[in-house]
């Protein structure tokens, strides 16, 4: 039985009581809207950081392979000595977007532009090239990774927030307004009862006098 | 009217509610080939915060549409919830928007009075590619 909200029983009450169902209405429509594009985007993000897991142990798996490979070809010495060198000039690009009103953190990858490196082609092989490469390839999808993560995350946590709101407002807001709007109309029926009964009374009585 | 607490805090996280949803829409959008020159491609939003673009996929819009139309397209395209939960509208200028979107689901899209109707499905698979360059609003009246 949903609760009756305490009003005086006049009619300016019965018309904010009205206005205020009809915006509630309006609302709910919009959080329903709402929750439903949150949960698609969830389940898409979901299945891409599932996938994009998958992919960082697949690129890290390959890449210790390949480091190993040159690490074996090279010596841990030599190879240590060429990569001194070498600084790997790469930043991550750090900006936030909007889903439903959801920040999600957007990150991205920016490479250098450099075509080389940074160590010695000539005393290298192919393997060295290789593992770097593949390092390169496993940076990406870890920071592709982290987006996904948290993205997640923080859509989960709105949703959880979304749907309390919706429940309150299908649940206990709106039923409550209704109920109260059907209470307040049988209030002014059997007032409107009432006076006619009195008022026949009177009519009778001045008749009879 | 005397309202209980719990009424009274009910009500106010409906409006914020109604607040927060649009909040993070941009204030103007930029063209396609403006933000191609930008190191750092983005737009302010109305809450003060920014709406970052990945370039990968401004790139890719680059690549499906001409010269002449990056600079008619504009970005993030948003997309408009229609009154049932099945369908989606995007809300276009021109042509050029209804080409890019039938060129990014493969499938031919029509423009009616400013809007292109797009289902379900069809708008999971726009945001899977676009995820930046499109932007959600919710509106409170109704598509008709």
């Amino acid at each position: 039985m949903p609760e009756l909200i305490r009003v005086r029983p006049t009619k300016i009450e019965l018309v904010k009581l009205k206005r205020r169902l009809s915006l509630a209405q309006r609302v709910q429509k919009i959080v329903k809207d709402r929750l439903s594009i949150l949960t698609m985007e969830f389940l898409q993000t979901a299945r891409d950081t599932v996938e994009a897991k998958r992919k960082v142990l697949d690129e890290s798996s390959r890449l210790y392979k390949a480091l190993s490979i040159a690490a074996g070809y090279h010596g841990y010495i030599a190879m240590g000595k060429e990569l001194a060198a070498t600084e790997a000039d790469l930043k991550v690009a750090a900006g936030s977007r909007n889903i439903a009103g959801v920040r999600i953190p957007s990150f991205e990858l920016v490479g250098s532009g450099k075509s080389t490196r940074g160590y010695n082609l000539v005393d290298t092989s192919s393997w060295l090239d290789r593992a770097a490469q593949l390092s390169e390839e496993c940076l990406k999808a870890i920071v592709e990774l982290a987006e996904l993560q948290r993205s997640f995350e923080l859509l989960a946590a709105e949703i959880n927030r979304t749907k309390r709101i919706t429940n309150a407002l299908e649940y206990l807001v709106i039923p409550g307004l209704q109920a109260t709007i059907r209470y307040l109309n049988m209030k002014f029926e059997e007032r409107d009862r009432e006076e006619k009964a009195r008022l026949k009374r009177v009519k009778v009585l001045v008749a009879r006098e | 009217m005397n309202q209980s607490p719990y009424e009274r805090l009910l009500q106010e996280s409906v409006r914020g509610e109604l607040r927060i949803v649009n909040a993070g829409l941009p204030k103007s959008r930029e063209r396609l080939s403006n933000l191609l020159n930008e190191q750092y491609p983005h737009v302010i939003c109305h809450d003060g915060s920014t709406h970052t673009f990945k370039k990968g996929e401004l790139e890719y819009l680059e690549s499906i549409v001409d010269t002449d139309e990056q600079k008619a397209l504009a970005l993030p395209m948003l997309i408009e919830l229609g009154p049932n939960q099945g369908e989606a509208a995007i809300i276009c200028e021109g042509e050029v928007e209804q080409k890019t979107i039938s060129k990014v689901l493969n499938m031919p899209v029509k423009c009616e009075q400013r809007r292109i109707r797009l289902y379900k499905p069809q708008l999971a698979l726009l945001r899977r590619k676009l995820k930046t360059t499109t932007a959600y609003v919710f509106s409170p009246k109704i598509v008709a």
